[in-house]
């Protein structure tokens, strides 16, 4: 469902991208150091989740690319519901699937199962909106591109942590 | 409708993956289910529970999608994201993996037996629709590459009693096929889904046909012959396909699934939102222009996205299901007094 | 042992060997080989011998073994016979190319490498043949070479790699030669090639001059530059950076001479010319590896960093000004930081040549506006750039630096947040040395003024943290001498305050001022006079207040009170023995003479307060005298910091003194500081008849204080610190005190105390016994303690009745946890059982103990923990839904742990464990979520 994996030398489509700063690492509250009170999961831990994706061509996070943003990240604990926005780079950018995927496998593999995830586009951010995210919402499409093991090495290094 | 469906039976039928599908064989005793550890298991009554009577393991090297029994219950087909369809052969309780039908360039979608048994169809997302024809040694050949779709075949399914295939794609479309000197030809698509068309049931007739979309509705089309008596106009001899009733508003996301009883006319459905649902025509509708009512609605029917339900062919009101959180459940479906 | 003659007739018959079939070769080599090392070789064999070798032997189709030989009679040669072989000129040179050329084997690989080191750096003539000697060994450059498995001659590529670079950065010879290579490698796709290219580069630069680089000075940059602006690897990116460091340095170094180009100058105008105009895009990617590659190579050398830095400082400053995003700033001033602390590096050489002072005006202009912006991030590069900026020489103008101390005076007291306010705390204490009469002027007196001054209408809360800081600036500050002597008295004063009720005062607060004091008691130490200063002013009043606190105490008065509560008391014990470790002898003898009577006599007479309305006694008996006592932990904190040489007076009266109160007394803390200060004494009494008869005294008022009666946790105390201060110390006495405690183990009552008390034992204390008090700590304490008790501890646990088997399982994972990594790891297989029977033990701290000492196991371990693979999954799977927080924290960073045993181990239990897993990501504490979050990924 995703076109070639990146390298072989090929020149990047976007060389010179701008650069955000990261945000820090979330501090720990008292509340969260109690072991009786319960913490809701919310959009910033969701952000967290995601924000330290590599982008696959770029030697930077997600974060830093501003592809994800803690604003266009929307989770409501009690429905069960996550809805994430991310912003290619550049209206052509031929891995905004591939992104898209990578924030999705993150967010299934590390949230309970009784979430529905949604990933989409930022609206009016890419040429092929609607059919990157008709692939995204496509769950046969998405579990038979995970059973591909070449494609689902690039996920995984999207998703590794950073040497 | 409080209690008008209840739960019968759950079981973890696939731990550790998704169950993807189900399918009664014609007699109603065995359910076969598969899922995304590439195994297949077949499930049989004992007492008061429901048993493994058999798994068959060792046939796909990837997720199977679905699977279908013949009409004489002696043959299962199962199609896989491998790219190939397996035919087992069953005798007694065991299953022997008899062919392997190779052809589609990338995972296959789903398969279907034509009433006779004599016809299969299988489907991909190389957008193409395969008709094969079956002999008595049980050679299998192909007959026809439909490739009327645009996109990714999600279904097909066969008329319960005419050899008419209909399919179900990516491309929000249903076509329907049927033979022509010798080939197979598309002989009508139907339009309105806005959104991928995920599976597609008959009436026990063969009339009329639902689809269900991620659209998040499920549609009602019926067929007119030439020169029917409501004088619906039909472009050419082939009969014409209208979409009589749509029912919206009713899912919260995609629906996965429809299943229309052959003994009953309840129709179910698979939802995203985890939830079954069961709807019957309301008896004093009229039939060109059908209303449905909304007869039971079970909200966390399985933990996951429900992704297929199947009425037995057999005993009435009796309802199998199977989820992404791997299990399969049995249902006892009784119409309300008053709805 | 031959004669020379012998040897002589010897060594000819072996060269006509030589000649023979080659079957006979090996033997003839062997037999060479002994010969050289003979030391009453003839001259003029050696170089015979070496004749005939390249002459008569193809010594490429000999076996490895063979090879190695001739090397081998080769590099004897060269260790004994230098001279002769060198008048052989360059044919030895050629010969020898002859011999390596070739070659495939690492081991031979090695000792040829070496060979022409040697070649190379004792000077033997390579005459014609440079070329050729550097073909025959960059032929293997970049080695590309992966051990066998199961290699037993362990030879790593690593080894391979430094001994090839040695050869080709060895000299200049060379440079014509590898420098093509070493960019043709760079510019390949390998990153393994790429490193050990920019890696040789920087070798060479240290040997090579202006005359090598100069033909290939273009194409090295140009590479340069692209590793650094594209590259994905970090690794890669440091190297390049590395070498572009040795590049400029070395042409540095070069001496100019009127007629030559200045090589040096063409170079870093070419990396302006590349880097500069990126400086000006704050927001774009390149703007970072622009500045790195610049300041790469200004900290090169002073005139680099002049020329740079002249040139892009003030671009920066204009840059800054023209970008008005605070994002935009921070990045323009991240990277001004990193000019100026390259200037630092250089920065004492010339102070009228910096190239930093024409910008002076708007350099400084630049940073105050930062420390004003409402961004922190801003306020905090900013801090750091000035904090830089005054460590230059002659930058900062006395009005400059008025400016810049009440601009950090500002941010102490006002900055909304804490990150700039403690930056600006930290700036203060490194600048306040190079000015403090600035300091001490203007910021010191700002904040006594604050803390004396009384405000009531901004509200008591926003009081509080305002005196807080205060106190943790004068702290901050106190890192001059001039400065100490004003900001003591302002701390002590603040202590003075508290009985007389002038400032509402809670114990935190009093705390904080005792948390000040220790900091300038740590900055002191360095220095002898300070160090006196501060002990003499602050020990004295600490005990002046807390002594008339205790006085008071019949009076009820609540104020004085506040000042003997334990957390208070606590508070002032690091104060005291920071204020007495680093003393020298003689001043501490002299201030033990006046402290010890104090508490035996109660000699007040050196206090700084005359008065005190009765006597102090604190070692007499009575109720009267309970608040007294509890300045024994003062007194602890006191005599047990001295260092060893100084005596203590009275010290055997002191010694009963304290035996008898942390036996006697009903006041638990009162009861410990008496028993840690008797443990801190003994562990630094001289060994001998003296101190057993001690020892003898305390065990049996020990036996009969834990026989029976209400001060059975007392005793128990008491054995605990004593077995500390004598385990340390590897005295004998100390394994008959540690049986006491393993037989107490199976006590109901106090059981469950000794098992803590093993944690006690093996941790480093904060206030006594410890290194920096002068206890006597023998490093390999814990081994021992382990190799004595822990065989003990298992035959106990097995031992003991159900009731109290969780004891010993306790004692056990406290001594485990506190044990170094290795030797853990070695005596692991015997212990493993137990740890695993201790995962089911219900009690929560042996537990989390338990997990927190498998968990390092399992990485550094893998293959005995692979053997309990079933009963780990499952018992730490188990726990992760355990009640407490901190074990379901525990237990999935083993679980994610488990992923570094060998994969076909954990395979089979990956679908159950990811499954598991899943419950735990709906866990209600979002700290447990985020380990479950990693652990599954991993898996």
């Amino acid at each position: 469902m995703v076109g070639p994996a990146p390298g072989g030398g090929s020149p990047l489509e976007n060389a010179n991208p701008l650069i955000y700063r990261r945000s820090g690492e979330r501090p720990v509250t008292a509340r969260e150091e109690d072991d009786e009170l319960p913490d809701s999961i919310d959009d910033r831990e969701i952000f967290d989740l995601i924000r330290s994706i590599n982008d696959p061509e770029h030697p930077l996070t997600l974060e830093e690319l501003n592809v994800v943003e803690q604003v266009r990240v929307k989770v409501n604990d009690a429905e069960s519901t996550v809805v994430v926005e991310f912003t290619p780079t550049i209206p052509h950018c031929s891995m905004a699937t591939l992104i898209g995927l990578s924030i999705k496998v993150k967010l299934i593999r590390s949230l309970p199962e009784r979430f529905k995830v949604d990933v989409h586009i930022t609206p009016g951010t890419h040429a092929s909106e609607h059919a990157v995210n008709k692939q995204l919402a496509d769950k046969e499409r998405v579990a038979a591109a995970l059973e591909n093991s070449h494609l689902l090495e690039v996920v995984n290094q999207c998703l590794s942590a950073r040497s | 409708m409080k209690d008008s469906l209840s739960l019968l039976a759950r079981i973890p039928a696939h731990p550790d993956s998704r169950c993807w599908f189900l399918a009664w064989d014609p007699s109603g005793t065995l359910l076969a289910s598969c899922g995304g550890d590439r195994s297949i298991r077949v499930w049989g009554k004992e007492g008061s529970g429901w048993v493994c009577k058999s798994v068959l393991g060792e046939g796909h090297q990837r997720t199977i999608r679905k699977v279908a029994w013949s009409p004489c219950g002696s043959y299962l087909a199962s199609a896989s994201f491998d790219a190939t369809t397996c035919i087992w052969k069953k005798s007694q309780d065991e299953f022997e993996c008899v062919t392997t039908l190779e052809g589609h360039e990338n995972e296959v979608k789903s398969v279907s037996w034509a009433p006779s048994g004599s016809l299969l169809a299988t489907c991909s997302r190389d957008k193409s629709v395969w008709v094969w024809e079956v002999d008595e040694e049980d050679e299998y050949e192909c007959v026809s590459v439909l490739n009327a779709h645009t996109q990714d075949v999600k279904h097909v399914v066969w008329h319960p009693n005419q050899e008419l295939l209909a399919s179900a794609s990516y491309d929000d479309t249903v076509k329907l096929y049927r033979e022509e000197e010798d080939d197979w030809v598309c002989c009508a698509t139907l339009e309105g889904h806005e959104s991928t068309v995920w599976s597609l049931a008959f009436d026990q007739s063969g009339e009329r046909l639902a689809s269900c979309s991620d659209d998040k509705t499920v549609r009602i089309w019926h067929q007119y012959k030439p020169g029917n008596e409501e004088g619906m106009v039909c472009s050419s001899a082939d009969p014409s396909w209208k979409c009589i009733c749509t029912l919206s508003g009713f899912h919260t996301r995609t629906i996965y699934d429809v299943a229309w009883c052959r003994l009953t006319g309840a129709l179910a459905t698979a939802c995203g939102d985890d939830a079954i649902r069961i709807f019957e025509e309301e008896p004093l509708s009229s039939p060109q222009q059908p209303t449905f009512a909304l007869t039971a609605h079970m909200p966390r029917a399985h933990s996951q996205d429900v992704n297929c339900v199947a009425w037995n062919p057999k005993e009435p009101g009796l309802l199998a299901s199977c989820s992404d959180d791997g299990e399969l459940a049995f249902w006892k479906y009784q119409r309300p007094e008053v709805c | 042992m031959l004669q020379e003659e012998e040897v002589t007739h010897l060594v000819l018959f072996y060269e006509n060997r030589l000649k023979d079939h080659h079957l006979v070769i090996p033997a003839v080599l062997q037999g060479l080989h002994a010969l050289s090392l003979c030391e009453v070789l003839a001259p003029g064999l050696a170089v015979s011998v070496l004749k005939a070798i390249f002459q008569e032997v193809h010594v490429q189709s000999l076996p490895q073994l063979d090879r190695h030989t001739v090397y081998s009679i080769i590099t004897n040669f060269m260790h004994t016979r230098e001279e002769e072989l060198k008048g052989l000129g360059a044919d030895f040179t050629f010969g020898f190319i002859q011999v390596m050329d070739g070659e495939k084997d690492p081991r031979n690989l090695l000792v040829a490498f070496q060979i022409v080191c040697d070649l190379i750096l004792k000077d033997y003539v390579l005459g014609p043949f440079v070329e050729e000697l550097f073909e025959v060994t960059s032929c293997y450059f970049p080695i590309d070479f992966t051990p066998p498995p199961n290699d037993p001659h362990c030879i790593q590529r690593e080894d391979l790699i430094v001994s090839l670079r040695a050869v080709l950065a060895s000299t200049p010879q060379f440079a014509e030669f590898l420098l093509p290579l070493l960019i043709e490698k760079m510019d390949s796709e390998m990153q393994s090639a790429k490193l050990d290219s920019l890696q040789t580069l920087g070798a060479c630069c240290t040997i090579y001059g202006q005359k090598e680089l100069q033909e290939f000075l273009p194409s090295l940059w140009s590479s340069l530059r692209r590793e650094v602006f594209q590259t994905a690897s970090e690794k890669v990116e440091a190297e390049a950076l590395a070498a572009l460091h040795g590049l400029s340095a070395c042409l540095s170094r070069s001496v100019l001479s009127s007629d030559t180009e200045d090589l040096l100058d063409s170079f870093l105008s070419s990396i302006l010319q590349d880097c500069r105009h990126h400086l000006c895009e704050p927001d774009m990617k390149l703007v970072w590896p622009s500045a790195k590659l610049l300041q790469a190579a200004a900290g090169a050398s002073f005139r680099a960093g002049h020329r740079i830095t002249s040139s892009v400082v003030p671009l920066l400053l204009e840059q800054y000004n023209q970008h008005p995003q605070s994002s935009q700033r921070r990045t323009i001033l991240e990277m001004l930081l990193g000019f100026l602390e390259v200037q630092q590096k250089w920065g004492h050489e010339d102070e009228e040549e910096s190239a930093l002072l024409c910008s002076r005006a708007p350099l400084c202009s630049v940073l105050f506006s930062a420390l004003t912006d409402p961004s922190v991030q801003l306020q905090l590069v900013g801090i750091r750039a000035l904090t830089v900026l005054g460590t230059l020489p002659g930058l900062l103008a006395p009005p400059d630096v008025q400016l810049v101390v009440d601009h950090l005076t500002r941010l102490v007291l006002h900055a909304d947040d804490s990150q700039s306010c403690v930056a600006a705390m930290e700036a203060a204490g490194s600048l306040a040395p190079i000015y403090p009469g600035a300091f001490s002027g203007r910021m010191v007196q700002r904040l006594a003024e604050e803390l004396q001054s009384e405000r009531e209408e901004e509200g008591r809360r926003s009081m509080q943290s305002l005196r807080a800081r205060c106190l943790q600036a004068l702290a901050a500050v106190s890192t001059h001498p001039g400065i100490v002597h004003e900001t003591i008295p302002v701390l002590l004063q603040c202590l003075r305050q508290v009985p007389k009720g002038n400032v509402p005062a809670r114990a935190c607060d009093v705390v904080a001022v005792c948390q000040s004091l220790q900091q300038v008691a740590v900055q002191c130490q360095r220095d002898t006079e300070s160090c006196w200063y501060y002990h003499q002013t602050v020990v004295p009043c600490l005990l002046a207040v807390t002594v008339q606190a205790a006085m008071q105490e019949n009076a009820h008065s609540p104020l004085g009170k506040l000042l003997l509560e334990e957390e208070v008391l606590s508070a002032m014990v690091p104060v005291v023995s920071a204020a007495s470790a680093h003393l020298c002898p003689e001043l501490a003898a002299q201030s033990v003479s006046q402290l010890v009577p104090l508490f035996l006599d109660g000699e007040v007479s050196f206090l700084p307060q005359d008065s005190f309305p009765c006597p102090f006694q604190p070692f007499q008996g009575g109720q009267h005298v309970a608040a007294q006592r509890r300045l024994v932990a003062l007194l602890m904190a006191f005599v047990c910091s001295l260092p060893r040489n100084v005596l203590i007076p009275q010290q055997d009266r002191l010694l009963q003194e304290l035996l008898a109160l942390s036996c006697s007394c009903d006041c638990p803390f009162t009861a410990t500081a008496a028993a840690k200060c008797f443990a801190g004494l003994v562990n630094k009494y001289p060994a001998g008849q003296q101190l057993d008869q001690l020892l003898e005294t305390a065990v049996s008022r020990m036996e009969a204080g834990l026989a029976e009666g209400p001060l059975r946790s007392q005793a128990l105390a008491l054995l605990l610190w004593v077995t500390k201060g004598l385990v340390l110390r590897y005295h004998p006495l100390s394994s008959r005190l540690t049986d006491k405690l393993l037989g107490l183990l199976g006590d109901a009552e106090l059981g469950p105390a000794v098992a803590d008390g093993f944690s006690l034992l093996m941790a480093d204390s904060p206030d006594v016994l410890h290194k920096g008090c002068h206890a006597d700590v023998r490093i390999m304490f814990r081994q021992r303690f382990f190799t004595d008790s822990v065989p003990k501890l298992v035959q106990g646990f097995h031992a003991a009745g159900p009731g109290v088997k969780a004891n010993y399982l306790k004692g056990l994972s406290h001594v485990l946890n506190h044990l170094p990594r290795p030797v853990l790891v070695t005596e692991l297989p015997t212990l493993l059982s137990l740890l695993l029977e201790a995962l089911s033990c219900p009690d929560h701290v042996v537990q989390l103990s338990t997990l927190s000492c498998l968990q390092p196991l399992l990485l550094e371990a893998p293959h005995v923990m692979s053997l309990h693979v079933d009963t780990l999954v499952t018992k730490f799977l188990g726990l992760t839904s355990s009640p407490a927080m901190a074990i379901r924290i525990a237990a999935l960073q083993c679980v994610h742990a488990l992923t570094s045993l060998p994969v076909p181990v954990v395979l089979p239990y990956k679908p159950r464990v990811i499954r598991a897993l899943a419950k735990p990501l709906d866990d209600m504490k979002r700290l447990v979520r985020k380990e479950a979050v990693v652990a599954r990924g991993e898996w």
